[in-house]
């Protein structure tokens, strides 16, 4: 196991945001943090990422301590509903951050052919369309070094066409080694993608596994990602 | 295959954080509207000093005496930079409060934290956005310095290079009190509302309890505007740069503890208390420094030369007891024409108001009234003057010492001018405004600056 995730818990006054939440993650899986809306998604990842304080827990990276303060050299996060840089263009953005993890225009090339943001190279991130967003984000994500990328709602904005195209730039950065940990409450978009469920409700798990062994916990054989997480939930 | 080791963040470069931050100064509206509205600000009272500089140059022509009285420092520069001190008490705040506060409103705080930066690191950039801010800022008022010398006017480098220090110190002064305000404010126009709560009161302390002895001279020295008037008058003093930066320095400190949004609340306020605490020490050793340097060309914070010299020789402490209320004009003079510049000499001169610090209207049936007591050693001597012809020769009686010769040729011309007054006003209300929007414009342009972008299209468009 790449990450070890060990009680954490977060309240907001007498609301628990999340409780008792334990998981592991492997290197190089994709795992899908499901749920719905209010369910505790992005609190976790930004837990995770070590940009909102917990109240208790532990990370572990490869089995040493991983203290907040340290998260972000093993985990970079790409948040949902941001707008960053509105008055860059798009290559300045790009290139931001390429040159702050020294990466060769090759590099920032492949990267903005995967995510197929050529056409938008010249645009002001605030004249973005939301889709065109989404790829810029999913870009400086992968233009980044770190091991592990956590991403909150990588598919929202996009139609079926470009999930699938996003959904398989995902796989191809997974099959490098890059162990991806995505937020997502569309469940057909996460059983197309993910390796790996953690099921998440009123911040707390309600189911772990691939969809065969959330399959064989629930008792449907042939129930889809929907149907076992109603059951769970 | 990708490895699973940690990436270290010391290794990050400075440069693309310091690029990126410039580039986010020069592309907001805020910076370019601020300077659209310092040109006819700087420009007004550049040509209203203009003005009254040559109409006192023109009664100087026919006296020598005159003529020596007129400064550019005091009749163009402070007036004219007096606009800049406007404008970066009330607009700067809004630009400088875009170089962090746009980051939080807009959600990229949550990426900036991750970069391979340290907290004190991001800040610092930000503070460099802040002091090229600054410097885009006072444009007008630096080309005011170009046509002030193309018109004839004289500058003194140093009392030029004193004063604008001044205005710098300012500038960052309110940058890192808006860098502060944006830390801890989740929108850019609650941070507004924090700095401008610090700027503007200090505005009106200024001119409410400016003056009035007691706590209310206490509270009026804590005035941000206090920074700038040692500089207007020519002074350049360690003590009061060090306790400025030490400001500055603290306020980013608290900007830098209370930036990583991942850091509990709790832990931010101790280290908070411990900032606090290191600036407050800082800034009470740097006011016991009283170090100063006098810039001015006429040395109007200083003796003659020939009287420092022989004054620097009193070894003894003089004690200068006051029979005056603080705010008679008697003592303002004493204090302008006389006690300054003794105290810039004498690091042992104590300076006492009789009776504690009493008001006129306490000092109503004070015999005494409008004496000042000089004792030095066992020798006391009392004088009503406020002029150092009577109190020198008064000082060097005490110390038993014979007073000095006059060095000949010392005296300071003045430098008298009447300038023509239309093109500052062309430059000011035309030429520059246009420049600037020009290099908005400049600024707006699609970016086509990088290689990737053609490399990046074709390849997209082959496939």
């Amino acid at each position: 196991m790449v990450l070890n995730v060990d009680s954490l818990a977060k309240r907001y006054g007498e609301q628990a945001a999340l409780a008792d939440i334990t998981f592991a993650v492997r290197a190089s899986e994709i795992v899908g943090i499901i749920g719905p809306n209010g369910a505790g998604k992005t609190t976790l990842l930004e837990g995770l990422a070590g940009i909102l304080p917990m109240d208790s827990g532990d990370i572990r990276w490869c089995g040493k301590p991983l203290p907040p303060s340290r998260r972000r050299e093993a985990i970079f996060y790409v948040p949902d509903g941001v707008r960053p840089y509105r008055d860059q263009s798009v290559d300045r953005v790009l290139t931001f951050f390429a040159d702050v993890y020294r990466r060769s225009v090759d590099e920032i090339v492949h990267t903005i052919e995967s995510t197929g943001l050529a056409p938008a190279l010249g645009k002001r991130v605030q004249s973005l369309s939301k889709g065109y967003h989404r790829r810029l984000m999913l870009a400086l994500g992968l233009l980044t070094p770190h091991a592990m990328l956590v991403m909150d709602e990588p598919f929202d904005g996009f139609d079926l066409r470009q999930t699938r195209d996003i959904a398989d730039v995902l796989r191809r950065e997974a099959a490098t080694g890059r162990t991806l940990a995505l937020a997502i409450h569309q469940l057909a978009d996460a059983e197309r993608v993910c390796d790996r469920f953690i099921l998440l409700a009123d911040g707390r798990i309600r189911g772990a596994g691939t969809l065969n062994d959330l399959q064989v916990q629930t008792g449907l054989a042939e129930g889809s990602l929907e149907d076992i997480f109603l059951a769970l939930t | 295959m990708r490895s699973h080791e940690m990436f270290r963040v010391q290794d990050a470069p400075l440069r693309p954080l310091l690029v990126k931050q410039l580039w986010e100064i020069v592309s907001g509206r805020a910076l370019w509207t601020m300077l659209l509205l310092v040109c006819p600000l700087i420009g007004y009272s550049f040509f209203q000093a203009m003005s009254l500089y040559g109409e006192a140059s023109a009664t100087a022509q026919q006296s020598q005496v005159l003529a020596r009285t007129l400064s550019p420092l005091d009749g163009v520069l402070v007036p004219t930079l007096g606009a800049s001190y406007l404008a970066v008490t009330l607009l700067f705040p809004f630009v400088a409060i875009r170089v962090l506060g746009q980051e939080k409103e807009s959600g990229a705080l949550r990426l900036l934290v991750q970069l391979p930066y340290r907290s004190a690191t991001l800040v610092g950039a930000k503070l460099a956005a802040v002091l090229a801010a600054w410097t885009l800022a006072n444009i007008p008022a630096f080309s005011m310095l170009v046509i002030w010398s193309m018109s004839g006017g004289h500058l003194s480098a140093p009392e030029t290079w004193n004063l604008f220090f001044g205005h710098l110190l300012y500038g960052l002064l309110v940058g890192a009190i808006a860098l502060f305000s944006a830390s801890v404010s989740e929108s850019a126009a609650t941070a507004a509302i924090v700095t401008l709560a610090f700027t503007i009161g200090s505005w009106v302390l200024d001119f409410t309890v400016a003056g009035r002895p007691g706590l209310l001279e206490w509270i009026a020295a804590l005035s941000l505007t206090q920074v700038l008037r040692t500089f207007e008058q020519g002074l350049l003093s360690v003590g009061l740069v060090l306790g400025t930066v030490a400001v500055l320095s603290g306020f980013a400190a608290l900007a830098t503890v209370w930036l990583p949004p991942g850091v509990p609340t709790r832990l931010k306020v101790m280290r908070s208390a411990v900032c606090i605490c290191a600036t407050a020490i800082v800034l009470g050793l740097a006011s016991q420094i009283a170090v100063s340097i006098d810039v001015t060309e006429d040395r109007r914070n200083s003796f003659p030369v020939s009287d420092q010299r022989v004054l620097a020789k009193l070894g003894e402490p003089l004690v200068v007891t006051v029979h005056l209320a603080p705010e008679d004009p008697r003592y303002a003079d004493l204090q302008r024409n006389v006690l300054a510049k003794l105290e810039r000499v004498l690091p042992r001169m104590t300076v006492r108001l009789a009776g504690g610090n009493p008001s006129i209207v306490t000092y109503a049936d004070d015999d005494f009234y409008g004496e000042v007591e000089y004792s030095y050693g066992s020798r006391t001597d009392i004088s009503r003057s406020t002029s150092p012809r009577e109190i020198l020769p008064l000082l060097y009686g005490l110390a038993n010492i014979s007073p000095p010769a006059l060095a000949p040729g010392s005296d300071y011309p003045g430098y008298p001018l009447i300038a023509r007054r239309w093109f500052p006003l062309l430059w000011f209300f035309g030429g520059l405004p246009l420049l600037i929007i020009f290099a908005w414009w400049w600024s707006c342009r699609p970016s086509r600056s990088l290689a990737l972008v053609s490399q990046g299209r074709s390849r997209h468009e082959s496939r």
